[in-house]
């Protein structure tokens, strides 16, 4: 825990500056989580004060101190998934506009702006989202939590209210089509 | 990309890949206006709340002079009709008319014939 229970309950009560003191331990480290989440730097504060403002609303609900990490990284995860579901549809419609060649070259474009390590950067974080788009958002989110954000299956039982094997075996599944399409890529 | 190539199997490339995205994506500070915007948004909402429980109270007074009014108005002279008589004493005048006989042998006989 980056806070204590008592400066929570101040929150909890009203207490605007406790608040502020949550978000500023927390912040550095939710919107870490959300960038390789939605794989977005430009979008991450907007995802991330989504996430604040719903603490903000729901801290009242929170029963113990041990629930609330995992209850903050449920409602990361719910506003990550909002907004890879709302950045779907409007991929799809975008995209619907462009040929895949037009895309090609402005992404191509895109990489000659930014320096080499930059560039190197921008090639994993596009290979990866290219990846983590093979499956649902749902799925992307818990394989990222578990494998980039190295949560153990235990934290994740405790942020998705789901037991250990049902999600092992949704994991398995879902690393096994990235890791389908990660081949397919290669050869 | 260099993790990737020493690598094995296809696992151990993709643990590698996630370990390179890892780090492609450190954590953010932040800008220098994430709390003033958050904080912005927290108050949009709580406007927001407001303005809806606010029209949801407006509805319901609306509302509820609407039906006083209807019932006022439609319900209420339709249940008179033809039944002035019943309202136009009270209870207790109403019962002693009733029973004007019971009460004259109750009376003291000096009293009936004032």
């Amino acid at each position: 825990m980056l806070v204590d229970f008592e400066l929570i309950e101040k929150a909890r009560s009203g207490d605007d500056g406790a608040f502020n003191q949550i978000v500023q331990a927390y912040r550095k480290r939710i919107l870490g989580t959300i960038a390789r989440t939605i794989g977005r730097p430009e979008d991450v504060e907007d995802v991330g004060q989504e996430v604040f403002l719903r603490l903000y609303y729901s801290l009242d609900q929170l029963r113990t101190q041990e629930v609330f990490e995992p209850w903050l990284y449920r409602l990361t995860v719910n506003a990550a998934y909002d907004y890879l579901r709302r950045q779907k549809r409007r991929r799809e419609s975008r995209m619907s506009d462009m040929s895949e060649q037009q895309v090609m070259l402005a992404d191509a474009h895109q990489g000659e702006k930014a320096d080499k390590e930059e560039t190197r950067r921008t090639k994993i974080r596009e290979l990866v989202s290219s990846l983590l788009a093979k499956i649902s958002e749902e799925d992307r989110i818990l394989l990222t939590l578990k494998e980039v954000e190295g949560l153990s299956l235990k934290e994740l039982e405790k942020i998705y209210h789901v037991k250990e094997n049902a999600l092992k075996v949704r994991l398995f599944r879902a690393r096994q089509r990235v890791l389908k399409a990660f081949h397919a890529g290669e050869s | 990309m260099d993790r990737m190539n020493q690598a094995g199997n296809g696992d151990d490339k993709l643990d590698a890949l996630f370990a390179e995205y890892r780090e492609a994506f450190p954590d953010p500070e932040g800008s220098a206006d994430f709390m003033p915007k958050m904080w912005q948004k927290i108050e949009a909402r709580r406007v927001e709340t407001t303005w809806v429980f606010r029209r949801l109270a407006q509805i319901c007074v609306a509302a509820t002079v609407a039906l006083t009014l209807l019932i006022s108005t439609v319900l209420m002279p339709s249940s008179d009709n033809g039944s002035d008589v019943f309202y136009s004493g009270t209870y207790v005048d109403i019962l002693a008319a009733d029973h004007a006989e019971d009460f004259s042998q109750v009376l003291p006989v000096g009293d009936v014939q004032q």
